[in-house]
């Protein structure tokens, strides 16, 4: 058997061509009894027929969970998942925080130095010492 | 100075962009915006009378962000979900304003002459400044913003207009200290928003024993660059640039 070389697969850059939101679905999850689920219900009411038709793309899952907080979760392309408890938050400070969880991209929280990342090859080359003219100091 | 200087929404979509989901949900909010205001040069067909008695419910507006119907595109009524692929379908009052210039652009003879060795050669940099800050970027690269930029939704095609430096391997096209906007393109997506993880800091104050301790999480907007692009000398002249001899505003250089 001949020896292959490893393919190079292209890799996937959103946004480069076709842009997919990351956030994929969001459940919103309620209790019925407890006090603090009364903005989330509110919410639920009055705010999220419109944000779901605002955001085709986004699946929105609405079920109960009793005796439980509040909470938000979103679900990303990258599999991650991101949870918001929403308890005794009034329905403004509710839309604010679905909002950052369809904003967000899913990835781990960190701190990051470089404001760019590339994958690509440098454009320039990378410089050699046994190539071009001799340089005079 | 932020719109004056550093970005301006992309004036038209290429053709080949694949539709993203997010203008998606825009195309359809726009149909109200338009109805409801009627100040729309193509009217609409009377399909559009249902969205405009569903959205009109102030409880259902009053949560909407503010920058979605002013930045939204209108798609024909009886199509209401599809995307706007090209300029063409975007209403003229909604459009990014075009940028105006007092004087075509100028450009020497020398540059002219090795502008399509810069050309031809692909794989461009670009140095884009925004807010004065400098980001060296290729096409497909991730740029994430230090900052939160303001009435960007995700899925937005902005431009970015300023750079100093543009290259392949062996040309440079130097600005003094800016390249003109009309000699290159520059398209960049908002991909969404990003944050850092939470940031302690703790101050004290000399002899006293109270330490209080503050937190911050910024937030960012990250871009993908769409494509970095040197416009050919063909499309510089056909876009009235005037050939003039002396001094330019951009020189471009041979790697030694």
């Amino acid at each position: 058997m001949p020896v292959q070389g490893i393919r190079t697969v292209a890799a996937a850059r959103n946004g480069v061509g076709a842009f997919i939101l990351p956030c994929k679905r969001m459940d919103f999850h309620y209790c019925d009894w407890a006090g603090s689920s009364r903005g989330m219900v509110s919410f639920l009411k009055s705010a999220l027929p419109s944000f779901a038709k605002a955001n085709p793309q986004i699946e929105i899952r609405v079920s109960p969970r009793p005796h439980k907080h509040p909470v938000i979760k979103g679900h990303y392309i990258n599999g991650r998942e991101k949870a918001i408890c929403v308890r005794n938050l009034e329905p403004e400070q509710i839309f604010k925080k679905a909002n950052l969880l369809k904003e967000a991209s899913g990835e781990k929280l960190k701190r990051t130095k470089k404001p760019v990342t590339s994958i690509n090859d440098s454009v320039r080359g990378i410089w050699s010492p046994y190539h071009g003219d001799i340089k005079t100091v | 100075m932020f719109a004056r200087s550093v970005l301006r929404k992309a004036l038209a979509l290429p053709f080949e962009q694949t539709p993203s989901s997010t203008t998606l949900f825009r195309a359809t909010l726009s149909t109200t915006t338009s109805t409801s205001t009627s100040t729309s040069p193509n009217p609409e067909s009377p399909l559009s009378a249902s969205p405009r008695a569903q959205f009109n419910n102030p409880t259902h507006q009053q949560h909407q962000p503010p920058v979605t119907p002013s930045s939204a595109a209108s798609t024909p009524a009886s199509t209401p979900y599809t995307t706007p692929q090209t300029s063409s379908h975007i209403p003229t009052h909604k459009q990014p304003l075009a940028p105006t210039f007092e004087a075509p652009l100028k450009v020497t003879s020398s540059l002219l002459e090795l502008l399509p060795h810069l050309t031809a050669q692909r794989a461009h940099y670009i140095t884009a400044h925004v807010h004065a800050k400098p980001y060296l970027v290729t096409a497909g690269d991730h740029l994430r913003l230090p900052f939160l930029m303001a009435n960007v939704q995700p899925g937005d095609v902005i431009r970015l207009n300023r750079a100093s430096v543009i290259g392949s391997r062996d040309f440079t096209l130097k600005g003094k200290p800016y390249i003109d906007e009309r000699m290159f393109e520059c398209r960049a997506r908002v991909v969404g928003v990003d944050s850092e993880p939470m940031r302690y800091k703790e101050k004290t104050k000399r002899r006293q024993r109270h330490v209080r301790t503050i937190k911050s999480k910024e937030r960012y907007t990250m871009l993908r660059i769409m494509d970095v692009k040197v416009k050919t000398k063909e499309e510089l002249v056909q876009e009235g640039a005037v050939v003039v001899e002396g001094q330019d505003q951009a020189t471009l250089e041979v790697k030694s």
